[in-house]
């Protein structure tokens, strides 16, 4: 499946967040994440991110695709991230 | 599927917060998600450091590199994952029994040609006229069964390539890309070179999918098993190279996207440049991400799956349950 992610995390954290996003999925702009991934790697990557933040104080939303058919993709301005497989 | 990604760029690889980093000479700042990389392939100058190869054995990532030529060197094959002693016996009793051994020759054999078959039915009804190369291939393909030994069956494989290969101009239909004849070690011309690149590129995927699988690489049936390398992928490539690396090349000159300035003649024979081998590659990784209805399982599978699904009826065909019978591409 196809997720995006985003996240507001409390300044103390936010660098643990990032870093753990960006083992499981490719970094678009600040806070956003997405990519493909499995069921089970989503089901880590939430574990592994609920043990680092602070459900008080931080949150993160999963926006959730089965499927990229029908959907577009637009960029305004610069792109700053991607999926790019050819470096 | 987890990804390829392909390395044109110099720069160093590394292991950073967890996760793969590369960074290129001209300061570019990437970062790879472990959890979604299956391969690199790197063909520019990437240097890295032992922590990183630990770190890929780890996370079971396989590590392809190319010359500056652009020629395949080797691979990174981290620690087998996939441990067992029952199938490589499986596979040795099949390569030391002779029979058997050219049994499985020639059912790669007989998929390739099959292959072949439906690469050039397939431009005979775009109007190509190669329907005497077909009843050549048809022909010579019906000598396989026949054949009872590794020598002959090596001599028919050449010859259904070679016939083969007479189709080519014929498709392509660009005087600049002639074929002429099959040069390897190094390629003498442009469509030489188109082969052996995307030839290359096949083998190293296969060789990827078999190490997730049981199988052992070094032992293959139809390329003989010998001191220096692996053959199985060989093998198992065969079937894949005229449905996906040939007609990478028929699309890409239909095209136009490649022209003689794409290439660079040298003391390596033609190589080709790198735009073009960057072109090149994004068509290959597009292909095998395409998929298509597979009839015993009725699902949608990608062309990289669909290797992987050959490697397990090769492991069925080893352990007896079932013999293998190669992919025919259904178009």
């Amino acid at each position: 499946m196809f997720v995006i992610l985003v996240y507001d995390i409390k300044q103390v954290r936010v660098t643990k967040v990032l870093k753990k996003c960006r083992e499981y999925l490719y970094w678009v702009q600040n806070s956003v994440f997405e990519g493909e991934i499995t069921g089970a790697g989503l089901k880590k990557l939430k574990m592994e991110l609920g043990h680092i933040m602070h459900p008080e104080e931080d949150s993160v939303i999963i926006y959730n695709l089965r499927t990229t058919k029908y959907y577009s993709r637009e960029i305004m301005g610069v792109e700053k991230g991607g999926m790019d497989q050819i470096i | 599927m987890k990804r390829t990604f392909y390395l044109f760029s110099n720069g160093e690889l590394k292991r950073k917060d967890n996760t793969i980093y590369f960074e290129t000479e001209n300061g570019e700042k990437r970062f790879l998600p472990v959890e979604d990389i299956s391969e690199i392939m790197a063909f520019g100058e990437v240097s890295l450091n032992k922590r990183l190869l630990e770190f890929l054995s780890q996370s079971e990532i396989i590590v392809h590199y190319f010359n500056y030529y652009g020629y395949y060197m080797g691979t990174f094959y981290p620690r087998e994952h996939m441990n067992s002693g029952y199938m490589t016996l499986r596979q040795a009793e099949h390569y030391l029994d002779d029979s058997k051994r050219l049994d499985l020759a020639k059912r790669f054999v007989k998929g390739a040609a099959d292959n072949m078959l439906r690469v050039v039915k397939y431009y005979e009804k775009r109007e190509k006229d190669i329907s005497n190369v077909r009843e050549e291939i048809e022909r010579r393909r019906a000598d396989i069964s026949d054949c009872d030994n590794g020598e002959t069956l090596m001599a028919i494989e050449g010859n259904v390539r070679n016939t083969y290969y007479e189709a080519f101009d014929a498709i392509v239909g660009q005087p600049a890309f002639a074929f002429e004849s099959r040069t390897r070690r190094p390629p003498r011309n442009y469509m030489n070179t188109l082969i052996s690149f995307g030839n290359s590129m096949m083998y190293s995927v296969v060789l990827s999918q078999i190490y997730r699988t049981h199988l052992d690489p070094r032992i293959g049936y139809l390329h003989a098993t010998n001191f220096r390398r692996f053959t199985l992928n060989l093998d198992v490539a065969e079937i894949f190279k005229p449905i996906i690396v040939d007609r990478i090349i028929f699309t890409l000159l239909g095209r136009r996207q490649l022209s003689e300035n794409d290439f660079v003649k040298g003391t390596e024979g033609v190589v080709m440049k790198e735009n073009a081998r960057k072109m090149f590659v994004e068509e290959f990784d597009q292909k095998l991400q395409t998929t298509q209805n597979y009839k015993s399982l009725n699902r949608q599978v990608s062309y990289r799956h669909l290797i992987r699904l050959e490697l397990y009826k090769l492991e069925k065909h080893l352990m007896g349950e079932k013999q293998y019978d190669p992919y025919v591409a259904a178009w």
